[in-house]
């Protein structure tokens, strides 16, 4: 796989994944119920939730990062956010909401893994260092009920906001790495 | 109480290669020796109450005969170990079964193919040729793998040669193969390598319908699309009849090959009823067409 089709195919897994979170996100926030399912719901941002990686970044300071760092941010925030969806993957909700969850999962795995195939066609390193939080929330540490469904509201905000931008980042990377050399394919036509 | 066996046959059950050769042997116990002077050489070999030519058979000792096949096509089963004591009828000391097959052959041609069942859910179907018989009880799994994660393997309802995996994953390319497993080996395919995305054969339109405009040569389609722009963009087949008539036109695929929803057929008879379908399949011409959409009907308006 070339580099630019390695872009490309991530850039498509994106738009993918926010494709299927559109769907995934309302079926879920229905399922924790009001008031996290209601449209104008804008709670504050807890000091629990800063365990989940925050996509908002200062525009001049994306702009200034090289493509390595933005891989780096973008391959560390999807191994992180992984592993706080796989707690909420396996305990909530209906069998069909646990296989939307589940496929979501695998999908952003795909993702985590072409991030790494973009970052190793273009010589980057990946990011050292645990690719995940060694208790991710959602399992027994919120204290109550309500503050696990913030948790969950948190992270399902900041996956949408992480995957908006990445196709961001990736639509503009694939822009400066220009596809292979396009072969010409002569067909010979009665010489 | 219990009767207790005067020997035993090893190997138990074999399963063996067709052609390939085979021995047995069957060993008296001591305590039965001690009965009535039964030995070794008094051992006749059976194979379903037929007996095996003497020439196969070989005294190894007192208590132990072996009997050796070149060819085991001509074996059967189950193979028995008799004796004939002097002036004593026939007794039955053991026997076994015998199984005779082949090992898996590598299963060929493999295909796979992801049909489109909801917005949503994609389930991918893979088909291959098992290759010869083996006459053995023999299984086949459907493997696949990113290059870091494994999937559950697929196992196919008994005798189907095809497997289908509920819900694949897009835009990272899949390793498919298919392992076929018996009592005498295990083969493997060719591993299939590609994008799950470029192998959909996505639904055909739906809300499909026509409807006359102004002008009396043309019949505009309208329709939605059943497969999210974020997952593939389509392209289209619009064909045209008259009813009565069974000769399809079709639009030239040039004018329909990008996304839309809708299309303007033009160059129609006036005051004339037409039937119409279309299909749809990834725009860069990927993958499979869907199939076509059921006729629908429209009236050109008068001249």
């Amino acid at each position: 796989l070339g580099t630019s089709q390695s872009i490309q195919k991530t850039y498509d897994l994106t738009r993918y994944l926010e494709h299927q979170l559109r769907t995934l996100a309302g079926t879920y926030l229905n399922y924790l119920g009001p008031p996290f399912n209601e449209p104008d719901f804008n709670p504050p941002r807890l000091a629990r939730a800063e365990r989940v990686p925050s996509a908002t970044v200062d525009l001049d300071l994306w702009r200034g990062l090289t493509d390595n760092a933005r891989l780096a941010a973008n391959y560390r925030a999807y191994s992180r956010l992984l592993c706080y969806l796989r707690a909420l993957d396996g305990q909530e909700g209906t069998a069909e909401l646990r296989h939307r969850l589940g496929h979501f999962c695998s999908s952003l795995q795909g993702l985590v893994l072409s991030i790494a195939g973009v970052m190793s066609s273009l010589g980057y390193p990946l990011p050292a260092g645990p690719a995940g939080p060694t208790t991710p929330p959602g399992t027994p540490v919120a204290p109550n009920d309500f503050l696990k469904k913030m948790d969950d509201f948190w992270l399902l905000k900041e996956l949408q906001t992480w995957l908006w931008r990445s196709a961001k980042d990736f639509n503009r990377l694939k822009k400066k790495v220009p596809p292979a050399v396009v072969t010409l394919r002569l067909e010979a036509r009665g010489f | 109480g219990l009767v207790q066996s005067c020997g035993h046959i090893i190997p138990e059950s074999p399963v063996l290669a067709l052609g390939s050769n085979f021995t047995a042997l069957c060993i008296l116990n001591e305590s039965c020796l001690d009965f009535g002077n039964i030995y070794a050489n008094q051992i006749i070999w059976k194979i379903k109450n037929r007996v095996v030519p003497k020439e196969h058979y070989h005294e190894i000792n007192r208590t132990v005969s072996s009997v050796t096949f070149n060819d085991t096509s001509s074996l059967g089963t189950p193979l028995t170990c008799n004796i004939l004591a002097d002036g004593q009828i026939e007794q039955n000391i053991y026997g076994i079964t015998v199984t005779v097959g082949l090992p898996p052959e590598k299963p060929k041609n493999l295909s796979c193919i992801v049909h489109q069942v909801l917005k949503l859910t994609y389930p991918m179907t893979c088909t291959w040729n098992p290759g010869r018989h083996t006459f053995l009880d023999t299984h086949f799994s459907l493997k696949s793998r990113w290059p870091q994660e494994t999937f559950p393997d697929c196992i196919p309802k008994t005798g189907n040669n095809s497997c289908t995996i509920p819900d694949v994953q897009f835009f990272v390319n899949l390793e498919v193969w298919v392992e076929a497993t018996n009592a005498l080996g295990k083969a493997e395919s060719d591993p299939l390598v590609f994008d799950p995305i470029e192998i959909v054969k996505p639904l055909p339109p739906h809300n499909f319908s026509v409807s006359s405009g102004i002008l009396p040569t043309v019949l505009k389609l309208s329709w939605e699309n059943r497969i999210s722009s974020a997952v593939m963009k389509l392209k289209f087949n619009i064909r045209y009849r008259i009813v009565g008539n069974t000769n399809w036109m079709q639009v030239p695929p040039e004018d329909t090959a990008s996304p839309r929803t809708s299309f303007s057929v033009q160059g129609l008879r006036p005051n004339t009823e037409y039937v119409f379908s279309i299909r749809c399949m990834k725009e860069d011409g990927v993958g499979y067409w869907s199939d076509w959409t059921e006729d629908k009907t429209g009236v050109t308006t008068e001249d």
